[in-house]
């Protein structure tokens, strides 16, 4: 009887605790409320170190750049085709000389009116040093901007720079001289003001960026007002994270989906998934300059062929990567100008080969390294696989890009697993004239490859630039400096209710997107 | 008592001294600092300019100091990575790894001392064996593996709850279980072992006999006995949750003081590293001296020694 | 507790040998935790020990067209792989089998090392009490207060995550535990006859020490050993989970439910094997461990 009694009131304690946890776990079902409040949430691996476009070297960046800056031209996805944008119309006088008409009407989200000073201020005050800009390359073409009035400015080159019109439809956003003067880089790094479509309402340190639509954004343009109000990108570095978020709809929109992820997303009914190819290309780089690595093998060119032999690039097309990869031998994306495919040496896969060559190089028995990588673990892991069987036991350093980039520009990265999306820029001289020609990040120097891109750079002869890049490729391929594995595709799943188009430039357009 | 108190206080003090030296140190191990925040592009003579403006030109110890009387003061420095000062980034993140812990560990007292409890009067049945086979495989299981299957299970197939982020109450739930499920074996046990002594002691066999309801016993007497030291086990086990919530935290990509942490350790962000050691440790030194001082208000004995 | 411990000691070291051994066996086959704890852990340190003649494949041998093949109790499990191949098609069943390797390698290491540490402090401060045992002390305290996950993560990270690296760092840490059980149960037999008798007899302290106090606080320490193995294993795993523990390609069990994490929402049993795995490891130890204490326990298993 006594424990009858005793086993009621245990058993209304136990009770109380077992409501409250199952009030904790029985939870109405988490809706996707997103598209009801007419917010899509998109989310990326990256954080940018710094929203200013140009102190940040991250595809989130440059996503970004396109939502709430504008450039002087537009160039159309479809057809490639360059449109006025901030600037209305242009010409030029000469080789180095571009004269551009700007559009009338515009104002900056703080109201500010935008004129040929804010162009002269971006382009001369992001060359200078002070600016301490991290994409110094995408500008530094540019010798300076004359100001003839109001609403005309004329860029002059410091020699003559055929791709010019691609680097003004891409990573060069124009600031507000006014407003950039105020608050300095790091008040702007932390309100950023442009003229896009969409503003920046709140940069959360670690977590993402919050966008509004831009209301007052001006019309008659290239861009039209966007469908969907607001706009959260959220950072969430782990990629089965991102998976998850989109599978219980707090995120609406993921790229980068591995192949086999995306295959079994396809079956899911509230997940689209859409496949593209990208103008990014994946390569394994190897120091042969810096003198904290001066025992490395790498610089040896019998080693350097031997990893390129290594790697089974049909593999990695066909098997991991998939929906469009393709295997890569050049040091550039092969549709950019210049990217001369039959000029480069190719390595087909042969192991045997790659640990003859070994061999003669001095390590019969193979050795051991340190070897980097920043994104795609899996992949990196794979090419350890084929390292390995050729005698080369790698050792696996994952960190973040930055991180990396650090590391590599102070000698001590022997070789990494890199990727490089060349900003979306269909031209050469945004993909190996960035490794090859004696800047921060080349890891050769070599003086023949650099005298070479320098010239090919600053010609405008389309017959000239394309000798003088394709002895750049063979030369580079020759020495085997990279080992170019593959061209990316992007698989990118998204909520079913969204309409969205991928392009090959890999630059998600979010003001083209509207709900179903 | 009062004596009790002060040298305990003293010795929690003095822990905390030895514990922020301790976490100094780690950030000198980390090689030259100066060329770290000078970044890679910087001249030797920018490096050394930096070595001069943040003091890294000076004697260890001098930085020590230097560092200790800004620490105490709650300035720990700028963080290298984050756009903000460590302490800033601390305050954002702290509440939330709070709410965890303590959500955790309510979780575990709820689910632990009625389960102790229970086993304990049934000792040797059936129920006793389930409550410990509960209680051994909470001990064994990986915690990120067992947050990965609550994801699986709870957000992504039955849709009950958000797989990760922190921006409701929601969000916390799963989290709170991998994390409570971990402390919870320990404080289950010792709820039963307690109870077990109690329940066998002569007082409540005296209770017993004046014939007081069963119920009574258990609840008004023997649970009280029994469950002081998981109360002050429970001090503790918030200290471990604390300081163990880094992975708990990493998987469920919940912005707390763990997660900051482990990114500022794989970003060589060593400010905000050393703060957070220095935080959670201060934590646990004050939680275990709290429930010292528990223990000692409730068992004379104990402030002998 | 203190004087039951001490009799129960030395009623164990006064009775003839053989009964004592019967006695053992006898309450080790009674206590149905330890026995299964003991077969398993034992089914796992042999196929540890015989992998290279158990795996059916090379675990390091990668075949990316066999990729994802899951275990023979799916529908398209193969015999060839019966525990399927991972995402670079390597035999998941081969790298379970020298995983074990890792872990019992990294758990006994790293146990071994912070039991010397753990041991040596804890039985000087017991033994010699006073300035000593307050010195001790505090370093025991000091050790508690840093948080474990996060030095041993902010140290790997610097130091580069190894095998070697692990081992150590866990063998340096994870001392506490056998410290303070040492401590305690020396402080308990400090006193007892047969150390004050070695007193009288002339030996030094280190013989005392060593061989008269070592061997009867010993069962206490093998105890504790388990425990720590099982807390070792289970922070390698952690570690290397987060990726800066064992470094691939090695089959760590950690490092597989890592790799696999990409594929857990469709194919779970990706992370399901390694972690069970794990899972069932540390089970074992702590069965062992928990039955090894109930055997020492003055009243025989509770």
């Amino acid at each position: 009887m006594k424990k009858l009694a005793l086993f009621k009131s245990l058993s209304r304690f136990s009770l109380l605790s077992s409501v409250f946890i199952c009030s904790l776990v029985v939870l109405p079902t988490t809706a996707l409320a997103n598209k009801a409040d007419n917010t899509l949430v998109y989310a990326s691996d990256t954080e940018p170190e710094n929203v200013s476009p140009y102190h940040n070297n991250a595809r989130e960046g440059v996503i970004l750049s396109h939502l709430a800056w504008d450039t002087l031209i537009y160039r159309d996805p479809k057809t490639g085709k360059y449109e006025g944008d901030l600037a209305t119309s242009w010409k030029w006088q000469d080789s180095t000389h571009l004269l551009l008409n700007l559009r009338k009407g515009v104002t900056f989200q703080n109201g500010d009116p935008f004129t040929a000073d804010d162009v002269v201020f971006t382009f001369d005050y992001m060359n200078s040093p002070q600016a301490k800009a991290v994409t110094a390359q995408n500008i530094n073409w540019i010798d300076h901007v004359k100001k003839i009035n109001d609403y005309t400015v004329v860029l002059v080159l410091k020699k003559p720079f055929p791709a010019a019109l691609e680097y003004l439809s891409g990573p060069t956003p124009i600031y507000p001289e006014k407003y950039y003067k105020k608050v300095g880089l790091k008040g702007y790094s932390k309100a950023p003001i442009g003229t896009g479509p969409y503003k920046i309402t709140a940069v959360l340190s670690g977590q993402g960026v919050n966008l509004e639509r831009n209301d007052h954004y001006f019309t008659g343009g290239p861009i039209k007002k966007p469908a969907i109000k607001y706009i959260k990108f959220r950072v969430i570095p782990d990629p089965d994270a991102r998976i998850a978020q989109l599978l219980t709809g707090s995120v609406d929109w993921i790229w980068r989906v591995p192949s086999d992820q995306a295959d079994k997303m396809k079956n899911m009914p509230n997940i689209q998934v859409k496949s593209a190819e990208t103008m990014r290309i994946a390569y394994l780089a190897m120091d042969t300059t810096s003198a904290s690595l001066k025992d490395s093998p790498f610089r040896k060119k019998l080693v350097r062929e031997a990893v390129n032999y290594a790697i089974d690039r049909k593999a990695f097309a066909d098997q991991l990567v998939r929906g469009g990869s393709r295997p890569l031998y050049t040091p550039c994306f092969p549709s950019q100008f210049g990217c001369d495919v039959s000029a480069a040496k190719k390595y087909p896969y042969n192991p045997a080969k790659a640990k003859a060559l070994l061999a003669k190089a001095g390590y019969p028995n193979g050795f051991t390294t340190d070897f980097y990588a920043y994104r795609e673990r899996g992949l990196a892991e794979a090419m350890l696989g084929y390292l390995r069987a050729i005698g080369i036991k790698a050792k696996l350093h994952f960190m973040t890009y930055a991180a990396l980039r650090t590391a590599q520009r102070a000698g001590h990265v022997p070789i990494a697993f890199q990727t490089w999306g060349s900003y979306s820029v269909n031209d050469i001289s945004a993909s190996t004239s960035v490794y090859f020609e004696g800047g921060a990040d080349d890891l050769d120097k070599d003086p023949k490859v650099i005298s070479l891109l320098k010239k090919g750079d600053a010609t405008v002869d389309p017959a000239m630039r394309k000798k003088d890049y394709s002895a750049a490729i063979k030369r580079i391929t020759d020495e085997a400096y990279w080992a170019p594995m593959f061209t990316y595709s992007s698989n990118y799943a998204f909520d079913r209710d969204l309409n969205f188009t991928p392009y090959p430039d890999e630059l998600p357009r979010f003001y083209l997107s509207t709900w179903k | 008592m009062l004596v009790f108190v002060t040298r305990r206080l003293l010795v929690a003090l003095s822990v905390a001294l030895t514990v922020s030296i301790v976490s100094f140190l780690l950030l000198h191990f980390s090689g030259d600092l100066a060329t770290s925040i000078a970044g890679p592009d910087a001249t030797a003579e920018q490096v050394e300019k930096i070595r001069v403006e943040f003091g890294l030109d000076q004697p260890i110890v001098e930085q020590y100091f230097h560092w200790l009387v800004s620490a105490v003061q709650l300035n720990f420095g700028r963080s290298y990575y984050f756009q903000d000062t460590v302490i800033s980034l601390i305050r954002e993140r702290l509440p939330i790894t709070l709410t965890l812990g303590g959500l955790a560990l309510g979780l575990a007292i709820l689910v632990a001392i009625p389960l102790g409890v229970i086993a304990a009067i049934k000792q040797n049945t059936w129920i006793d064996r389930l409550a410990l086979s509960f209680a051994v495989i909470g001990q064994a299981m990986p915690s990120f593996w067992f947050g990965l299957t609550l994801i699986i299970v709870f957000a992504v197939n039955l849709h009950w709850l958000p797989a990760g982020g922190n921006s409701s109450w929601q969000h916390f739930v799963l989290p709170a279980i991998c994390l409570g499920y971990y402390a919870m074996p320990a404080m289950m046990r010792l709820t039963r072992t307690g109870m077990l002594e109690v329940l066998n002691s002569d007082y409540i066999r005296t209770a017993r006999s004046k014939g007081l309801n069963e119920s009574t016993v258990v609840l008004k007497h023997a649970l009280r006995n029994a469950v002081i030291p998981v109360v002050a086990l429970a001090a503790v086990e918030l200290g471990f949750m604390l300081g163990g919530s880094v992975i708990v935290e990493s998987v469920f990509s919940l912005r707390g003081l763990g997660q900051l942490a482990w990114d500022a350790i794989s970003r060589n962000d060593y400010p905000v590293v050393q703060a957070v050691v220095l935080i959670i440790a201060v934590f646990y030194i004050a939680l275990t001296f709290f429930a010292d001082v528990l223990n000692a208000l409730l068992d004379p004995r104990l402030r002998v020694r | 507790m203190s004087n039951l411990t001490l009799t129960a000691n030395s009623v164990m070291t006064s009775l003839p040998a053989v009964p004592e051994w019967r006695r053992i066996m006898h309450r080790f086959f009674g206590h149905r935790g330890l026995m299964i704890g003991s077969v398993i852990l034992a089914v796992i340190i042999l196929a540890a020990l015989f992998a290279p003649w158990l795996a059916p494949h090379d675990p390091y041998v990668q075949n990316v067209s066999q990729r994802m093949i899951p275990p023979i109790w799916h529908d398209k499990g193969t015999w060839n792989h019966i525990l399927g191949t991972d995402k670079l098609g390597r035999d998941y069943l081969s790298r379970l089998l020298y995983g074990a390797r890792i872990s019992l390698m990294i758990g006994i290491s790293a146990a071994v090392i912070s039991g010397l540490i753990g041991t040596t402090l804890g039985v000087l401060a017991g033994y010699f009490g006073g300035r000593v045992d307050a010195v001790i002390s505090y370093i025991i305290t000091t050790r508690l207060a840093l948080p474990v996950v996060l030095v041993a993560l902010a140290m790997a990270s610097l130091i580069g995550g190894s095998l070697q690296t692990v081992i150590v760092l866990l063998g340096l840490l994870l001392w506490d535990r056998f410290a303070v059980v040492a401590r305690s149960t020396t402080q308990q037999l400090r006193d007892a006859e047969f150390i004050a008798s070695a007193k009288v007899l002339g030996a030094s302290t280190s013989y005392i020490l060593i061989r008269e106090l070592l061997p009867n606080i010993l069962s206490a320490l093998i105890v504790v050993m388990t425990l720590e193995m099982a807390h070792a294993i289970l922070l390698e795993a952690a570690l290397s989970f987060l990726g800066i523990g064992v470094q691939p390609p090695s089959p760590s069990w950690g490092l597989m439910v890592a790799e696999g994490k990409s594929y857990m929402f469709f194919q779970p049993w990706v992370i399901a094997i390694p972690g069970v795995a794990l899972m069932v490891l540390v089970l074992a130890i702590n069965l062992v461990g928990d039955g090894l204490r109930d055997m020492n326990a003055p009243e025989g298993r509770s």
